[in-house]
C-alpha cells in the first residue's frame, strides 16, 4: 500500500494545498516497505501534537446532536475549546455506496479529504479496510477517555485492541411488530418465517449480517463463527420462506413506513428506528428474539491521509460522558460511553430508562455480532444476493 | 327555407337531444381524459402536499398525525437542507441550459445535414441512455480520479450535462423533423442570410421543442441520485440529502421544499404567461 | 458573411456537432473505455487484472437471463402503457392548451421536484394494503380477499410508468404541437371524419414524437432498479438490481461491467429493430433542403 503514494504525488498535493492531508499520514505511507501500522505510530510520535486548522468529519445523517439554529452543540463546543474548525458532512447513507465512493481514491493512494468517517461493522467494510491498509491507527495517547468505552465493546474480534476504531453508536437488530395485527406478542424468528397467519406480511433486511445472523441464531448456530453447514442451513430456511410468499420483501430501513401503515405486521427491525416509530405509534413493539439478537456498531475510523492527531482528539471529545450524553439525548441509538447513562438519568430520564437506548445486561448478553471473515467471503455474499433476488 | 317549420322544431327537441348530448360528450371526452391523466400525475403529489402539513411526534412522516403549519413556518429547520436545495437548483438550472444548447446544436446537425459520421453520432447519443446509472456514475468517478479532478460541484455539473445531452437531442430532433424548410427558404429569398434566418425564423418555430427539452433536462437533473452520489465528493444535493436522511428520519420539511419549488415554478410560469398576454395585447 | 457560410458549408454540421459530442466523448466514451477494460478483467476486489476475459459476458447472460428478460418485459409494458396514457394528454396540451401550454408542460414535470423517495412513499400510502384503492378493488373482486397492490409486478410496472411519464409526454407534445391544423381541416374538407383524419393525418405526423418518447422511456426503464427495490419482491428484481448489487455489495466489478454492456447491447438491438419497423429515415432526418 505504501508504494502507491509516490513522492511526486505527495509533492504535487502539498503544493496544491488541497484536501486536508496529514503530514504524518503521508510520511508514513512513503515510509517504505514496513506495514502502515508501525510506520504511522513512529510518525505520530515524531510529529508534534499540533491540531490542524480544519478537521473534516463525515457521518451519517442525524447522527449527532442538533440544537437550536440547526447547529451541533457538541461540535460547537469542541470548536470553541480547541480553536479548530470542524467541517461536518452528513454524506454517508449506506456503507457499500460510501465505500464505493472512497475506494477509488484510496486504492490509488489519494486522500479522500476526510479525517474521520463512520462505518458499520456489520457491513464487513471496516474489517476490509484494515486488511487493505486503508485506515490509520488511532493516536491512543490523544484519547485518554478511551477508558470510558463500555466493556462489551472493548475487544471486538475484528479489532481486538481498538487500534483502528472506536464505536460511535450501536444498534440492535430484532423483531419489530404490531401486536394488534399479529394478534398478540411474538418473539420467535421461526414464527416470522413459517407462521401462515403472517404470510405476505413479513419483511427481512437486505443487510446480510442481520438477516443471516438472526436466522442462524434461530437454528441454534453461532453467527460469529460461520461455517458452510450453518450458512446453508440458514439459507435454506430463508429460501423456503421466500418461495412460499411468506416474505413480502427484503428492505433497507424502508420497512418503517410499511410497518407504520400496517402493510407489514412483523419484520426484522433496528432498535433506533423503533424508538422513532413508537413516538407516533406507541402500539408498535420491538423485541429481542428468544434465540438472540444481532448488534451492530457504527465505528469512527481514520481513512488513510486523514489527520491522525486531529481525528483522535475529536474522538476523545466524544468519549467524555457529558458530551456523549448530549449526543445520545438526540440520536437515541445505543451509547458506547460509560457514564452517559448516569448523566441522562438526571437530565432526561425518559431516554435514560429506554431499554432500546440503554439496554440492560440481559439484552446485551443475548446480542451477537456476525463473523467478520464471512462478511467478506465472496461466495457467501453472492449467495445472499441471489437470495434477496439480485 | 326561412323559418323552422313545426316538423323541424319537433325534430330538434326530441330526436336531436340525444344527438346533441353525444356531440357534447364527444367534444369533451378529450378534456375529461386529459383531466384524468393530470389527476393521475398529481395524485401522489396531493399526498405529498397533504403530508407537508403533517405533525408527527417522531422523526418519520409516514402516517397522518395531525395538522400543523409549523413545517411551513420553518421549512429549513432541518440541518443541511437549505444548502442541499440550493446546490440542486443551481446545478439543475446550469446543466439544463448548457445541455440544451449543446444538444440543440447536435440535433440541428443530425437532422439538417447528411454527413459522414452521422450514424456514429446517433449511436453516441443513444448509448448514454442505455447505460445503467451506477456504472456510468462509477466509471465517471474513475475518470475524475485518474485525471486528478477533485470531486464536488464542478464534477456534479459535468456529469449532469453529460447525461442530459442525449435527452435534449432526442426531444429537439422530434421537433426538427417535421419542420417546414420552405419557411426558411422564403426568408432567404427575402434577403436574410443564414444566421438571420436561423434566429428570426427557425429558432422561434422550434422554441417549443427546445423549451420542452430544457424542462426535461431540468427534471432529470434535479432528481438524479446515483450518478450524483458517486461524483459529488463532499457536496450534497437535495436527493442525496433525502436518501441520506431517510435512514433515520423523513421530516415533513422535505415535502414542504418539494411543494414550494413546484409552487414557485408555477407562479413564475403564470407570471410569464400574463406578461406575454399583456405584450400581445399591446402589440395587437 | 453569407459567402463565408456558403464556402464552408460542408463544415457546418461538424461545427454544430463539436461542442456537444466533444463533451460526450470526454465524459462518456472515455469512462466507457475504462469500463470495457474492466469488463474484460477478472479477479477479486480490489485486484483486477485485464485478461481478455470474454467469458464474463457469457457467464453474465447465463447467470442472469431471467432478470434480463424481465427487465425488457417490464420496460416494454411500462412504455406501452405510458404511450397510451400520454398521447391524449400531449394531444390535449398541444391543441387545446392555448396560452397555457407551457404551464401544462411544467405541470407534467412537476412531480420531479419532489424527490423520488417522497413520491414513492406517497404511492405506498395510496396503494397501501389497508388503503382505499385496495379495498375498492377487493370489493369489486379485481383483487382477491388477501390481494395487495404493493410488492407485486403490477406495482413495479406502475412505478416505472409513473416515473417516466414526462419522458413520453414531452416528446409527443413537441411533435404534435407542430402539426399544421390546416392539414386536418383539409382532410375533413375531403370528407374524412374525425377518427379518419386523426388516423391518416395527425398520427403519422406525430410519429417522430412517438419514436422519441418510446426511446426516452424504454431505454432508461430497462436499466431501472429502484422501482423493483422499493415496490417489488425478489421475484420482480430487474437486471438493474443485479448490476447494483454486483457493483456495490459484491464488488465484482468485471461482472457488473459485463452485465452493463450486455444490457446496453440488448437495448440497442431492440431500438434498431423498432426504428427499422417505423422507418427511421423519416423519423430522424428532416425533409431535405
Amino acid at each position: 500500500m505504501s508504494e502507491r503514494i509516490t513522492r511526486q504525488a505527495f509533492l504535487r498535493r502539498a503544493a496544491a494545498g488541497g484536501a486536508v492531508i496529514s503530514v504524518p499520514g503521508l510520511l508514513a505511507a512513503c515510509g517504505g516497505g514496513s506495514g502502515s501500522g508501525a510506520a504511522s505510530s513512529t510518525a505520530t510520535s515524531t510529529v508534534k501534537a499540533v491540531l490542524p486548522k480544519t478537521i473534516t468529519f463525515s457521518n451519517w445523517p442525524l447522527y449527532i446532536d442538533v440544537g437550536k439554529n440547526k447547529t451541533h452543540p457538541s461540535l460547537v463546543q469542541f470548536e470553541k475549546h480547541y480553536h479548530v474548525n470542524v467541517n461536518y458532512i452528513e454524506d454517508i447513507n449506506d456503507n457499500d455506496s460510501f465505500f464505493g465512493k472512497i475506494e477509488g481514491p484510496l486504492s490509488q493512494g489519494q486522500s479522500v479529504g476526510r479525517d474521520l468517517i463512520v462505518m458499520t461493522d456489520s457491513s464487513g467494510l471496516p474489517q476490509r479496510m484494515i486488511q487493505l491498509g486503508w485506515l490509520e491507527k488511532l493516536d491512543k495517547a490523544a484519547i485518554p477517555n478511551i477508558k470510558n468505552l463500555i466493556p462489551a465493546q472493548q475487544h471486538p474480534n475484528w479489532d481486538p485492541n481498538r487500534d483502528y476504531s472506536l464505536p460511535w453508536q450501536s444498534g440492535m437488530t430484532g423483531i419489530g411488530y404490531d401486536p394488534k395485527k399479529v394478534g398478540g406478542d411474538i418473539n420467535s424468528v421461526d414464527d416470522l418465517l413459517t407462521n401462515p397467519k403472517l404470510k405476505g406480511k413479513v419483511t427481512l433486511l437486505t443487510e446480510m449480517a442481520d438477516t443471516m445472523g438472526l436466522v442462524m441464531l434461530s437454528n441454534g448456530d453461532d453467527p460469529s463463527k460461520v461455517t458452510d453447514k450453518t450458512w446453508n442451513a440458514a439459507k435454506a430456511k430463508i429460501e423456503k420462506a421466500v418461495k412460499s410468499g411468506q416474505i413480502r420483501q427484503f428492505t433497507g430501513n424502508d420497512y418503517a413506513p410499511l410497518l407504520a401503515k400496517g402493510d407489514v405486521w412483523a419484520c426484522f427491525a433496528w432498535s433506533g428506528d423503533m424508538v422513532q416509530l413508537q413516538a407516533d405509534h406507541p402500539g408498535l413493539k420491538w423485541v429481542l428474539p428468544k434465540t438472540g439478537a444481532m448488534i451492530w456498531t457504527d465505528n469512527m475510523l481514520i481513512p488513510k491521509g486523514g489527520n491522525v492527531y486531529g481525528a483522535s482528539v475529536l474522538m476523545n471529545w466524544y468519549y467524555d460522558p457529558k458530551i456523549a450524553a448530549e449526543v445520545e439525548d438526540y440520536v437515541n441509538y445505543i451509547c458506547p460511553v460509560n457514564g452517559a447513562g448516569a448523566i441522562l438519568k438526571k437530565t432526561d430520564p425518559k431516554v435514560a430508562n429506554n431499554p432500546l437506548i440503554f439496554p440492560p445486561k440481559s439484552y446485551l448478553d443475548n446480542a451477537h455480532i456476525f463473523d467478520g471473515k464471512a462478511l467478506n467471503n465472496p461466495k457467501y455474499k453472492q449467495d445472499f444476493q441471489h437470495l434477496i433476488g439480485a | 327555407m326561412t323559418a323552422a317549420t313545426p316538423a323541424v322544431a319537433t325534430y330538434r327537441s326530441q330526436i336531436a337531444a340525444p344527438v346533441r348530448a353525444w356531440a357534447f360528450v364527444r367534444r369533451h371526452v378529450l378534456d375529461v381524459y386529459a383531466l384524468l391523466a393530470l389527476g393521475y400525475l398529481f395524485l401522489p403529489i396531493g399526498v405529498v402536499v397533504a403530508f407537508s402539513f403533517n405533525n408527527p411526534a417522531g422523526r418519520f412522516n409516514f402516517t397522518w398525525q395531525g395538522f400543523t403549519w409549523k413545517n411551513w413556518a420553518n421549512p429549513f429547520g432541518f440541518p443541511g437542507l437549505s444548502g442541499a436545495v440550493r446546490v440542486s437548483i443551481e446545478i439543475a438550472v446550469l446543466s439544463s441550459i448548457i445541455a440544451t444548447i449543446l444538444g440543440t446544436l447536435i440535433a440541428l446537425a443530425l437532422v439538417r445535414y447528411r454527413f459522414r459520421g452521422s450514424g456514429t453520432t446517433n449511436l453516441l447519443i443513444f448509448i448514454p441512455m442505455t447505460t445503467p446509472e451506477i456504472v456510468m456514475g462509477a466509471s465517471l468517478l474513475t475518470l475524475f480520479l485518474n485525471w486528478r479532478i477533485p470531486q464536488g460541484f464542478g464534477t456534479i455539473l459535468i456529469a449532469h450535462i453529460m447525461f442530459n445531452i442525449s435527452y435534449v437531442v432526442v426531444t429537439v430532433r422530434a421537433r426538427l423533423v417535421g419542420f417546414d424548410r420552405h419557411l426558411e427558404e422564403a426568408a432567404m429569398d427575402l434577403g436574410a442570410n443564414e444566421l438571420v434566418t436561423f434566429f428570426r425564423v427557425t429558432l422561434p418555430l422550434i422554441a417549443p421543442g427546445i423549451l420542452a427539452a430544457a424542462l426535461l433536462a431540468f427534471a432529470l437533473s434535479i432528481d438524479d441520485f446515483v450518478i450524483t452520489y458517486f461524483n459529488a465528493g463532499t457536496v450534497t444535493t437535495f436527493p442525496l440529502f433525502v436518501w441520506g436522511a431517510a435512514r433515520v428520519s423523513v421530516p415533513p420539511q422535505i415535502n414542504v421544499i418539494g411543494t414550494a419549488i413546484f409552487v414557485i415554478a408555477v407562479t413564475l410560469m403564470l407570471a410569464n404567461i400574463v406578461w406575454q398576454n399583456r405584450r400581445a395585447r399591446r402589440n395587437a | 458573411m453569407g459567402k463565408f457560410f456558403h464556402r464552408t458549408r460542408w463544415a457546418t454540421p461538424y461545427a454544430l456537432l463539436t461542442p456537444g459530442t466533444a463533451w460526450l466523448v470526454v465524459f462518456f466514451v472515455v469512462p466507457m473505455y475504462y469500463l470495457a477494460k474492466m469488463a474484460l478483467s477478472q479477479g477479486l476486489f480490489p485486484l483486477f487484472s485485464f485478461g481478455w476475459a470474454w467469458h464474463n459476458f457469457s457467464d453474465a447472460v447465463s447467470a442472469y437471463r431471467p432478470q434480463f428478460v424481465r427487465s425488457l418485459e417490464y420496460a416494454g409494458i411500462a412504455t406501452l402503457i405510458s404511450l397510451v396514457v400520454s398521447y391524449p394528454l400531449a394531444y390535449w396540451i398541444a391543441f387545446r392548451g392555448g396560452r397555457w401550454k407551457n404551464l401544462f408542460l411544467l405541470l407534467v414535470i412537476a412531480p420531479f421536484f419532489v424527490t423520488y423517495l417522497i413520491r414513492t412513499l406517497a404511492w405506498e400510502t395510496i396503494l397501501s394494503d389497508n388503503g382505499l384503492v385496495v379495498r375498492i378493488l377487493q370489493d369489486i373482486h379485481v383483487l382477491g380477499p388477501d390481494g395487495r397492490l404493493l410488492a407485486t409486478s403490477a406495482a413495479v410496472i406502475a412505478g416505472i410508468t409513473y416515473n417516466f411519464l414526462p419522458f413520453m409526454v414531452l416528446p409527443l407534445y413537441v411533435s404534435l404541437e407542430q402539426i399544421d391544423q390546416r392539414l386536418v381541416e383539409a382532410a375533413s374538407d375531403l370528407y374524412a371524419n374525425r377518427a379518419m383524419s386523426f388516423a391518416r393525418v395527425t398520427l403519422p405526423l406525430s410519429l417522430p414524437g412517438v419514436f422519441a418518447g418510446v426511446l426516452l422511456t424504454f431505454i432508461p426503464a430497462a436499466g431501472d432498479f429502484i422501482n423493483a427495490q422499493l415496490l417489488g419482491t425478489p421475484q420482480q428484481y430487474m437486471i438493474g438490481n443485479v448490476i447494483q448489487s454486483e457493483f456495490l455489495a459484491i464488488r465484482d466489478y468485471p461482472t457488473a461491467a459485463a452485465l452493463s454492456f450486455v444490457l446496453m447491447g440488448a437495448i440497442l438491438v431492440l431500438v434498431l429493430i423498432f426504428a427499422r419497423a417505423l422507418g427511421t429515415d423519416r423519423l430522424t432526418a428532416g425533409t431535405a433542403a
